[in-house]
């Protein structure tokens, strides 16, 4: 198998009760764009919170770049290029568009106390060559004009555009995308999905897609990890998928999110 | 002529002590979010250690105990308070910011403070319990001692630099980027930590920062005053403080100014010399409350933001051309910040 950047290998947590996951597994390669598909409840949002470290699971492991992070704790996992968005948005409301963007770049002089007092030449510098930055970046989301914008004010496409430009502003080598179309119109869907594919060929961003909307899959993942109650059910092109029984029976050929999820 | 500006020097070290106490709250909560809901306990420490640091050994002939009694000079005792105060911050912090949401911390420091308060209180072995500390060295003693007119007006200047260092330090970090990832956190503590900063570093420096800077208005108080005792720590005070950085504007040190000006000045310190009605002692003091309480509704309800509210953020750049000047396709027809331009 190619260079695989992430690997889940026996996951399993548990929420009292309910078994989120149960002896999940599963490979990523470097430089796709991977979709995780499942029925509701599935624990697609819970695997994503097993990856990026805001939760411990119970077993299993977590390997990033052929490093053991499972006990790494979620800031340090960020750190090192694998950062996640949120299945509903969760933008800084209270700041502007552009400081969402400033807060999230790693490595800047004024982070230390002692930096922010003593080092303001060198800080006041960096952020306005950030500035700059994150104005084409901006530019690029089509969000230039909403820079100065408080986030919260935001309708909810843009605050997904929000999301993704700020995700971009970490420099990401992974990253997690929690259904990043949901509550999107369709030509917003379509400008995401153009970003990703941009941001994964022009960066090398890997990504992992928690998505619902399987036309969006089939344009730009390269592979579909499904899983069901908790478990990895198969894996392939969605193409491969549509004649696997299991995946049928489980997702595909009902249609119908409710009926299967319940 | 003397006991007006003896007065009015008061009044002015009054505002700037409070100044600090408000600041060191906003960088607590209008920066960071951080619910400290016992902001006088900080001052207490600040100025309890200032005065067993300054002050000679306790004497047990005049039966006024206290513990250390090291007789320093006083910057140095100074410092001593202020380092207690941040270590108090420290320690709370360690308790409640590492697990527990905001909400609990508000909790925990309002247990503290009801705690450190009985425990001072009730143990007269500590800082003399309820009758407090008084006689408490002060800066520029002789001065003190021979021309309590002059030393008021030393104590305004110094007071006021000191405020002065505060605010411009407080204006840098609220500029910063760790400044601005205090107020990330204050939006949303676990999204600053999934893009890789340690949240709870973060909050435990504005916690820190914030004790510190509570305690330096403490020592400032009993250096001042030269005594203090629990009944000028109670929870109303911490009040008084929090009801001045809601008035003023929180996130905004203009606005903590204002507030403390409003509030602690004209409001709280003011209403002390209105003359007291003899058959109800508790008229002014319960009247003074119910003044700044009405005060912090009618602007919560009229401006919640405060009357200066958090100021938008704004950076030179360079403008660039707008791919999207005509709007997109994929903009909501309802947005309200659809530009001018592209509607027409
Ligand atoms: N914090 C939690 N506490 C308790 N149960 C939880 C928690 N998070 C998830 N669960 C449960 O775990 C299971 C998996 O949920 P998860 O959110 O991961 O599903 P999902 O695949 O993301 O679904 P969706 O497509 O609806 O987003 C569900 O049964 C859910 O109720
Ligand atoms: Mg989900």
């Amino acid at each position: 198998m190619a260079n695989s950047i992430l690997e889940v290998k026996g996951i399993k947590l548990a929420f009292g009760g309910v078994q989120a996951i149960d002896d999940c597994s599963f490979h990523i390669e470097e430089g796709t764009i991977t979709a995780l598909i499942g029925p509701n409840g599935a624990g697609k949002s819970t695997m994503v919170n097993v990856i990026s470290g805001t939760y411990r699971p119970d077993e299993g492991q977590v390997m990033f770049d052929g490093k053991d992070v499972t006990r790494m704790p979620n800031y340090v996992r960020a750190q090192h290029g694998l950062l996640r968005t949120f299945q509903i948005s969760r933008e800084f409301a209270n700041m502007t568009v552009l400081e969402n963007l400033l807060v999230v770049r790693q490595g800047q002089a004024g982070e230390s106390l002692f930096g922010a007092l003593f080092r303001a030449k060198r800080w006041q510098a960096q952020t306005k060559e950030l500035v700059a930055e994150a104005n084409e970046i901006l530019n690029t989301f089509g969000l230039y004009r909403l820079r100065n914008e408080y986030a919260g004010n935001l309708s909810g496409g843009q605050k997904r555009l929000v999301e993704l430009s700020r995700a971009v502003m970490a420099k990401p080598r992974l990253l997690l995308l929690d259904e990043p179309m949901a509550g999107v119109t369709p030509a917003l869907i379509e400008r995401l999905g153009n970003h990703i594919v941009e941001l994964n060929r022009e960066l090398g961003v890997t990504f992992v897609l928690v998505e619902h909307n399987l036309e969006v899959v089939e344009k730009i993942c390269s592979r579909v990890v499904v899983m069901a109650l908790g478990k990895q059910l198969a894996d392939g092109t969605l193409a491969e998928l549509r004649s696997n029984q299991a995946v049928i029976d489980a997702y595909l050929g009902g249609g119908s999110r409710e009926r299967v999820g319940s | 002529m003397s006991l007006i500006l003896g007065y009015v020097a008061t009044l002015l070290v009054t505002f700037f002590t409070y100044n600090i106490f408000v600041i060191g709250l906003n960088i607590q909560f209008g920066y960071t979010g951080i619910l400290n809901f016992t902001v006088i306990t900080f001052m207490a420490f600040g100025a309890y250690f200032y005065a067993v640091f300054v002050m000679p050994h306790a004497d047990n002939a005049s039966q006024v105990f206290y513990i250390l009694g090291l007789h320093w000079p006083w910057p140095l005792a100074m410092l001593a308070g202020i380092v207690a105060s941040g270590a108090l911050g420290y320690l709370i912090g360690l308790i409640a910011l590492k697990r527990l949401r905001s909400d609990y911390l508000a909790i925990v420091t309002l247990a503290t403070g009801t705690l450190v308060y009985g425990l001072f209180g009730n143990n007269n072995k500590l800082f003399d319990g309820w009758s407090g500390l008084f006689n408490v060295n002060q800066p520029f003693q002789s001065v003190a001692t021979n021309h309590p007119n002059e030393f008021s007006w030393i104590f305004v200047i110094f007071s006021g630099l000191i405020m002065l260092v505060v605010w411009l330090f407080a204006n840098r970090l609220y500029a910063s980027p760790l400044g601005r990832s205090m107020r990330a956190i204050r939006e949303d503590q676990d999204v600053v930590d999934s893009f890789g900063k340690n949240s709870f570093k973060i909050r435990m420096l504005a916690m820190v920062i914030g004790s510190v800077i509570v305690g330096i208005g403490g020592v400032l108080t009993i250096q001042y005053i030269g005594a203090l005792s629990p009944a000028g720590w109670t929870t109303g005070e911490t009040f008084v403080v929090w009801a001045a950085l809601l008035v003023g504007g929180r996130a905004n040190n203009l606005g903590a100014i204002l507030g403390s000006l409003l509030v602690a000045v004209i409001f709280n310190e003011a209403t002390r010399y209105i003359p007291q009605v003899p058959s109800h002692p508790n008229l002014i003091p319960n009247l003074r409350n119910v003044i700044i309480g009405s005060l912090v509704i009618l602007s919560i309800w009229f401006r919640p933001q405060g009357v200066l509210p958090e100021k938008k953020a704004s950076f030179l750049e360079v403008p660039l051309v707008d791919k999207y000047a005509q709007g997109f396709p994929g903009e909501e027809p309802d947005s309200a910040l659809s530009p001018a331009g592209s509607e027409a």
